[in-house]
């Protein structure tokens, strides 16, 4: 199955990424507007555009908090019931952040299944990969 | 992604779990209406329903052998879908790129 994952490193000690991360002002700095808590089974929203097929409104729940390394929440938003997970590792120069977008299936098997046979790879443009190789090596 | 209109809409066309059911049955190989309705266990009638809403969002393909209409998953179709989860993974990079600059802002 293919899950999105896209890290990155940065310059800044852990607790200081973690708390970018944990705290709902400042998620909302770099993310979106939110009622986020940091508490295992805490539920909150996410708000942003609406889109077709989609309020909107991302739903989701916490359910995996490990202080500052793991951050994990459900992702609820159009027809898709997904996970999020943040990995803080620290490293010499700073945190490497992993960020992991999991389960496109949702309650099938569906998604993963249609994208590994039918060639995911092959439908991002030229121009989507190249943006991702950038980010790769340019951050 | 270009406009659709609801009933051409991938995601509400997958948004039902029968007819998610149906299309993973469709994905390992051609089915019959009847077929479905016996692996999936609900009535021909629902079946048909169902198809009539994934043809409509351009999900199946449908070929005729004499009074047989097998059906089988589109694959080009699904691209919308797949180009979605693409735009997931620019949306992520883009928002780590917003959480370093809001870190370079903070230690300021």
């Amino acid at each position: 199955m293919r899950d999105i994952v896209v890290a990155r490193e940065v310059a800044f000690p852990r607790e200081m990424v973690w708390a970018a991360l944990t705290d709902s002002r400042q998620l909302a700095a770099w993310l979106m507007p939110n009622d986020f808590r940091p508490e295992v089974g805490h539920r909150f929203t996410f708000t942003t555009k609406p889109a077709p097929g989609f309020d909107g409104v991302v739903r989701c729940q916490v359910f995996d908090l490990r202080a500052p390394e793991r951050l994990a929440f459900s992702w609820q938003g159009g027809a898709l019931d997904t996970v999020v997970s943040f990995d803080l590792a620290q490293t010499a120069g700073g945190t490497r952040i992993t960020l992991r977008h999991a389960g496109f299936a949702g309650a099938s098997n569906l998604l993963p299944r249609v994208i590994l046979g039918f060639g995911w790879a092959s439908l991002l443009s030229r121009k989507l990969v190249a943006h991702l190789d950038g980010c790769r090596h340019g951050a | 992604m270009s406009r659709v209109s609801p009933e051409q809409d991938p995601f509400r066309a997958i948004a039902d779990a029968n007819r998610r059911r149906m299309l993973d049955h469709m994905l390992a190989q051609e089915r019959t209406v009847g077929e479905l309705a016996g692996l999936l266990g609900i009535a021909q009638p629902s079946v048909s329903q169902h198809m009539a809403v994934l043809r409509l969002a351009g999900l199946v393909d449908e070929r005729q052998e004499g009074r047989r209409t097998f059906y089988s998953v589109r694959a080009a179709d699904l691209r919308g879908v797949a180009e979605w989860i693409a735009k997931y993974e620019v949306f992520w990079a883009e928002r780590l790129d917003a959480l370093a600059a809001h870190l370079a802002r903070q230690r300021q």
